[in-house]
């Protein structure tokens, strides 16, 4: 009987993790086709292509959710453990990044550059989807799922600051060049992506202090003290005041333009070397060996 | 049996900007408060069946639907004494100046007026509103209906295709609007943006003004004659938009305040790159945006190279508003395509107008014998009513006797209309 339980569990898994595979390729697709959309939208000024780009985005964010949704209960976790789950969930909030700044700013500009880099994160765990399982029995509680989601949320801000900070220096450049023909009408004003730009950072921050926050608690209580000597420890802390430091300067030096993406940009390769520290690290492994 | 009503001709007299001078112009206007009555005097004028006005400060154009009775030539003649009575303007001043369009060309025209490529401004977006208003007028009035009523909605629908379709209105093309497009580009919204003019000059207070309709709520003026800068702040206050002077030797304390600068006094470098670097700090680097129309410049080249300056002078902007303008002549050709497919469509469905119409007409017509037929030998049967099956039975036989009586007429008719029309 027990064993009977047990068979139906693993078939009903089974079911919902092919289930969540189709839901994420529906999802990778729909990007794709808003990816491809979003360039006549934009760069043309199609309106035709805005009517299926944000459609197509939508509805990829939706497939993308429930197929998220769908592999985290199959798995009876909360919160993504793999590579691959990391990023599909880190390219549902950037897609949810674009359609929020759509909605607000008017403009699919941002979807040039976000839907791309959407497309990738998804596509290889739609395709090739990993297989690790979690070692900690403690990850399947809501304090962690708090810290990846807020951390995850920090890095998609500060990926979408960075887009900002780009477009408003070819914005710039081209003002400067008195460049202004039709042709680029695509490019928001300089005011809307310097706003956009920090406001993405004054979102990420909080986001970040408390997701650093809640994981080291959370490392305390399980592993203990030694958790704060790890290179990946020290290396967040490290972004966390890189991050805190390039808001101050922003904020007090109203830096703008070319300075402002160089300091963006130290910034995103200090985090994209904290998320490469996991391989350098030796307690912030959830993965059974 | 109803009679099919004859369509009408199309009836297209005017004069615009092209083709009568200013004082020509201004005597034949009608202004919108006598639009009205001006509307319905012409629709009872002999032999015009429909009528509408278009009156705008370049143009004037009376637009009938004129009994195919009419004699070419006294239909004209009949418009211009419509002038003469009515605007008090002799005919043979007017008639130098008049065009005259009849049917397709009366279409054409009328697409091309309503699609803003007839303008003085080719894409101004002025005159589709013009055009709509002066169709309400008419129809108020009763002087349009079936044959200028859906023309004018073809119209429009002509001039949104155009519209959507072309970049024929998305850029400026003269210097103040250029200017205004520019701090766009900088500022998005311009409310709440601050505008200081230095010096004075009439386009300087062109572009200030178009600055204000883009939502620019603070007017600043600085000007070596304190009066004169006075009197151009109270000339642009308005409720909603706060104005005040600054004092010309107190220029680079407080230019800071201004996010969009627009100078013309031609002294020569009234802002050099130390000011400019000094404004910014102030600023805390916040963009601002020269506008230099003085000749002499006012403002340093090499502050346009200060990171958050943005210099454009006189050169620059009419080389925006030429490169805009040669984007508005590309797309002008592409609505000119348009409008041409239009029109082609247009006049094939006026073409077989009549043949629909003489089939509807045929067909209800032997629909009323059929129904009339049919009461009778009902009132006949009285005394012997007829069971469910026998009145169908006498239903189908009656209609099929009056398609097949029918069938060579309306097979005639519709082979005059495409297989498009059939479907519609």
């Amino acid at each position: 009987m027990q064993n009977d339980i047990l068979d139906i569990r693993v078939f009903l898994a089974a079911k919902y993790i092919a289930m969540s595979l189709l839901w994420l390729r529906v999802a990778v697709v729909l990007y794709g086709i808003a990816a491809f959309a979003v360039l006549p939208a934009a760069l043309y000024n199609r309106p035709r292509w805005r009517h299926v780009a944000l459609p197509a985005a939508l509805a990829g964010a939706f497939f993308h959710f429930v197929s998220i949704t769908e592999t985290l209960y199959a798995a009876h976790r909360a919160l993504p453990v793999d590579t691959h789950e990391t990023l599909s969930m880190l390219g549902l909030l950037l897609a949810t990044a674009f359609l929020v700044l759509t909605a607000r700013y008017k403009t699919v500009s941002f979807g040039i550059f976000l839907l791309p880099v959407v497309v990738l994160m998804t596509i290889v765990p739609a395709f090739r989807p990993g297989h690790e399982t979690i070692a900690y029995p403690f990850i399947r509680t809501g304090w962690l799922l708090l810290h990846v989601a807020l951390l995850l949320a920090a890095y998609a801000a500060l990926f979408l600051s960075l887009i900002a900070s780009l477009l408003y220096l070819i914005q710039e450049r081209r003002l400067k060049q008195k460049l202004t023909t039709q042709k680029r009408s695509w490019l928001p004003p300089l005011e809307t992506t310097d706003q956009i730009a920090l406001k993405a950072l004054l979102f990420g921050l909080p986001c970040m202090t408390a997701g650093l926050l809640i994981g080291s608690v959370v490392a305390l209580q399980t592993i203990g003290p030694t958790f704060f000597a790890d290179p990946k420890v020290l290396l967040s802390l490290a972004m966390w005041i890189a991050y805190m430091l390039m808001i101050f300067i922003r904020q007090h030096s109203g830096l703008r333009g070319r300075r402002a993406v160089y300091l963006s940009s130290f910034v995103f390769l200090v985090v994209l070397a904290v998320w490469s520290a996991n391989a350098l690290s030796a307690v912030h492994r959830f993965r059974a060996p | 049996m109803s009679q099919i009503k004859q369509p009408g001709s199309l009836l297209l007299l005017g004069v615009n900007h092209t083709t009568a001078p200013i004082d020509v112009r201004e005597r034949l206007a009608i202004p919108i408060s006598r639009l009205a009555d001006a509307t319905r005097t012409l629709a009872h004028q002999p032999g015009v069946r429909e009528a509408m006005i278009l009156s705008t400060c370049n143009r004037v154009e009376l637009l009938t639907v004129q009994d195919d009775a009419q004699p070419v030539a006294t239909t004209t003649l009949g418009l211009l004494n419509f002038l003469h009575d009515y605007l008090s303007l002799p005919a043979a001043e007017v008639r130098p100046h008049v065009y005259e369009f009849r049917e397709r060309e009366a279409i054409r025209h009328l697409f091309r007026v309503a699609s803003s490529l007839d303008s003085m401004v080719v894409g101004e977006p002025q005159i589709l509103g013009q055009v709509k208003e002066s169709w309400n007028v008419a129809r108020e009035v009763g002087a349009v209906s079936s044959m200028l009523d859906p023309l004018l909605q073809r119209a429009f629908s002509v001039a949104k295709r155009v519209r959507t379709e072309t970049h024929i209105g998305s850029s400026s093309v003269s210097i103040a609007s250029v200017a205004a497009e520019l701090a766009r580009k900088i500022f998005g919204s311009l409310a709440g943006k601050t505008v200081l003019i230095v010096g004075a000059g009439k386009m300087s207070d062109l572009a200030a003004r178009h600055l204000i309709q883009q939502g620019a709520t603070t007017l600043l003026v600085s000007n070596r004659t304190e009066a004169r800068a006075e009197k151009i702040a109270d000339s642009l206050r308005t409720p909603a938009i706060t104005t005040g002077v600054i004092p010309f030797e107190q220029l680079h304390e407080q230019s800071h305040r201004a996010d969009i600068v627009i100078t013309s006094t031609g002294a020569g470098q009234v802002f050099t790159t130390e000011h400019a670097r000094a404004l910014l700090h102030r600023r805390r680097n916040r963009p601002v945006f020269f506008i230099d129309i003085a000749v002499p410049r006012d403002v340093a080249p090499e502050i346009n190279k200060l990171e958050g300056c943005f210099v454009y002078d006189m050169d620059d902007l009419q080389q925006v508003a030429a490169q805009n303008q040669a984007v508005r002549s590309r797309e002008a050709e592409a609505a000119e395509t348009i409008v041409t497919k239009e029109v082609a469509r247009y006049t094939d469905r006026l073409s077989r107008a009549p043949a629909i119409a003489a089939i509807k007409v045929l067909q209800l017509s032997a629909e009323t014998i059929r129904q009339q037929e049919l009461a009778r030998t009902a009132a006949r049967l009285a005394a012997q009513p007829l069971t469910p099956e026998q009145q169908a039975a006498i239903e189908s036989l009656t209609k099929s006797l009056t398609a097949k009586l029918l069938h060579s007429q309306l097979a005639a008719l519709r082979a005059e209309i495409t297989p498009v029309d059939r479907e519609e």
